[in-house]
């Protein structure tokens, strides 16, 4: 094969091209794979340091050096954003909403998987395709009639209308989640705990709860995501001053202050902080949580 | 415990049943297996319930719902709307904004699409092939995705205005004839909004075929090596094809996603200049909400749903294929 395409392509300049292009590859293995990936690097987070440092600059800074390093940082933004933008409320707000959240769909989800995962009952598999079905319903498409729903019902202007509808929405996927983890454990287990006179609800609890403690933290770094993020139903059930979250927050700011980007940046930070501390901490889990088949929305 | 220990050789499961059962002298073995079932059915739903009753009140409830107000002429607010059938979904098909936000939709999704299996995919292989440092480049294409929707469309707002980074970048190489405001301008701020989606999203990508990459029987590289494969011959013969199932349920979660879209959209140009950014869910927000046409509101999500859902269902047989 070598021999006879040597034979045919025989210009001596496209040989000792092709003879430098292997010493130059040689010298320096997987140079071009690197000079690519650091150009994907720079692209994926060029816009997050331009945020994160703009964050700490003054207006003047902002204006003479828009793509520089803060020198001297300052603090004005993040206070101003903090206390006069009220940002501080929306944190508490979002905080509030994320957490009940994540409770409700730790408690609920875990339930359901266990009860899809151990349990042979009547309907089981209309509830399977019902839930499936709920995986591709998206929640923009039942906007209307949930606002309607939570206006009878009198929740508007609640976190509850926020919080319920999270759960809701996210149930099938989770419920499918801690599904999965409950169906690796042993049928000894809880064979052993039923022997022993031990209630469906006590297995559950004390047997293999614990044992899937992973899962529940997929569920839990996920739903906090999710929830912490989410701009639709907060943009639709909460109208209210006092109940804003933190994307709402931001929304509204970059509405009356669309120029100011040291003002807008630290409201960045502010939103994104505790979504990187807990990312930089738990990458793995994140993930391999998303990547095992949520949309990002 | 003390008790367990009692009970033990009374508590087995044919003494309970026999307990329960002490009128009918000698239920039939079907009898019995049912009367089983249908106890374990009353747990297995006392578990199920909770979750359950909040998924078909505040999910599958309003879904039906959906479909019913879509046949009305209603504000959202009047306790008085006038049944009109069908007349929404005709005016629907006749209302060239409808279709306007149509092929927006199709338009922004295509290049979402195709940058993030594009670029996924050779980022991935590269990322394959290096031996130093793939997690820290994983994890600094991964810190887009967990950003809020509203942290993208600000900060690439921001890059694409008349003074921002992007000019400023194609300025620095020569480019000055193509500046602009790039979110100001009809011709570009739908294609400019895809690209910073595609940015909070090809990491997820990248990752969910590195781990397709990873299941790759090895001997086939080996194999391409043998036979004097270059890198991209290698990639073009042995990854793409091994991936293929990969690829595609990529391309429909992406489709499914660009569908959805709204945050971006809503955060920043709302659907304008000129309508060259409308897409299904922010027309359908509008006529909803800000026009008050609850019916032609929901009229466009029935059309839009239906959409997402024969991708979804696609993309879930697709995926239980690839399972087998």
């Amino acid at each position: 094969m070598i021999e006879t395409t040597a034979v045919k392509a025989t210009p001596a300049a496209k040989t000792s091209q092709q003879a430098r292009r292997r010493t130059l590859g040689q010298r320096f293995p997987g140079l071009a794979l690197y000079a690519y990936l650091s150009i994907v690097a720079v692209f994926a987070i060029a816009p997050l340091i331009l945020a994160w440092s703009t964050a700490f600059k003054t207006r003047p800074q902002v204006v003479e050096n828009p793509y520089g390093l803060p020198i001297p940082p300052t603090l004005d933004n993040l206070i101003e954003a903090w206390t006069t933008g009220r940002f501080s409320v929306y944190f508490i707000s979002s905080l509030v909403i994320a957490l009940a959240s994540v409770l409700g769909m730790i408690v609920l989800a875990s339930l359901a998987g266990y009860g899809l995962a151990r349990m042979k009952f009547w309907g089981r598999r209309f509830v399977i395709v019902l839930l499936l079905l709920g995986l591709t319903i998206p929640v923009t498409a039942i906007i209307l009639p949930l606002y309607t729903l939570m206006r009878d019902l009198g929740l508007l202007n609640t976190y509850a209308s926020v919080v319920i509808t999270q759960v809701a929405v996210g149930l099938p996927f989770f419920a499918f989640l801690m599904r999965a983890f409950f169906l690796r454990l042993p049928n000894a287990l809880e064979d052993a705990a039923r022997m022993d006179g031990a209630s469906e609800l006590r297995i559950y609890w004390s047997v293999m709860l614990p044992l899937v403690r992973p899962g529940i933290l997929t569920v839990a770094l996920l739903q906090f995501l999710w929830s912490w993020n989410n701009l639709l139903l907060p943009l639709v059930f909460l109208t209210g001053e006092s109940v804003r979250t933190l994307p709402i927050g931001m929304l509204l700011l970059s509405g009356r202050f669309t120029t100011d980007y040291g003002l807008l940046s630290a409201a960045v930070i502010i939103l994104t902080f505790p979504v990187i501390v807990l990312f930089l901490f738990f990458q793995r889990n994140f993930v391999a949580g998303l990547a095992s088949g949520a949309v990002k929305d | 415990m003390t008790d367990t220990l009692e009970s033990i050789p009374a508590a087995t499961r044919v003494g309970d049943l026999q307990h329960s059962s002490s009128n009918t002298p000698r239920p039939s073995i079907a009898q019995r297996r049912r009367r089983k079932v249908a106890k374990r059915s009353l747990v297995a739903y006392a578990f199920l319930g909770p979750g359950l009753i909040l998924y078909l009140v505040f999910v599958i409830r309003p879904t039906i719902e959906l479909f019913g107000m879509a046949t009305f002429d209603w504000n959202g607010l009047s306790p008085i709307r006038e049944f009109i059938g069908f007349d929404n979904f005709v005016k629907l098909f006749g209302d060239p904004l409808f279709w306007r936000a149509f092929v927006n939709n199709l338009l922004f999704l295509s290049i979402l699409v195709t940058f993030n299996v594009v670029v996924g995919l050779v980022t991935a292989s590269a990322l394959a092939r290096v031996r130093r440092g793939r997690l820290i480049f994983q994890l600094i294409f991964f810190l887009p995705v967990v950003q809020a929707s509203i942290v993208t469309a600000l900060v690439w707002r921001w890059i694409y205005a008349p003074d921002g980074l992007a000019n400023a970048f194609l300025s620095s190489i020569g480019l000055d004839g193509i500046t602009r405001g790039w979110l100001g301008d009809p011709s570009t701020a739908l294609a400019a909004l895809a690209l910073a989606a595609a940015w909070s999203g090809f990491g997820l990508s990248v990752v969910i075929f590195m781990a397709g990459i990873q299941g790759i029987d090895q001997s086939l590289y080996d194999a391409a090596k043998v036979d004097g494969a270059n890198a991209f011959q290698t990639f073009t013969n042995v990854t793409v094809p091994q991936l293929r199932p990969v690829i595609t349920v990529v391309l429909l979660l992406e489709m499914i996603g660009g569908f959805q879209t709204f945050d971006i959209i809503w955060a920043t140009n709302r659907g304008g200049p000129i309508n060259s950014t409308e897409v299904l869910a922010t027309y359908m927000f509008k006529r909803g909400f800000t026009d008050a046409d609850f019916g032609y509101g929901a009229a466009i999500a029935v059309a839009f749903m239906v959409i997402v859902l024969i991708a979804a269902v696609i993309s879930i047989v697709v995926r239980e294929r690839n399972d087998d």
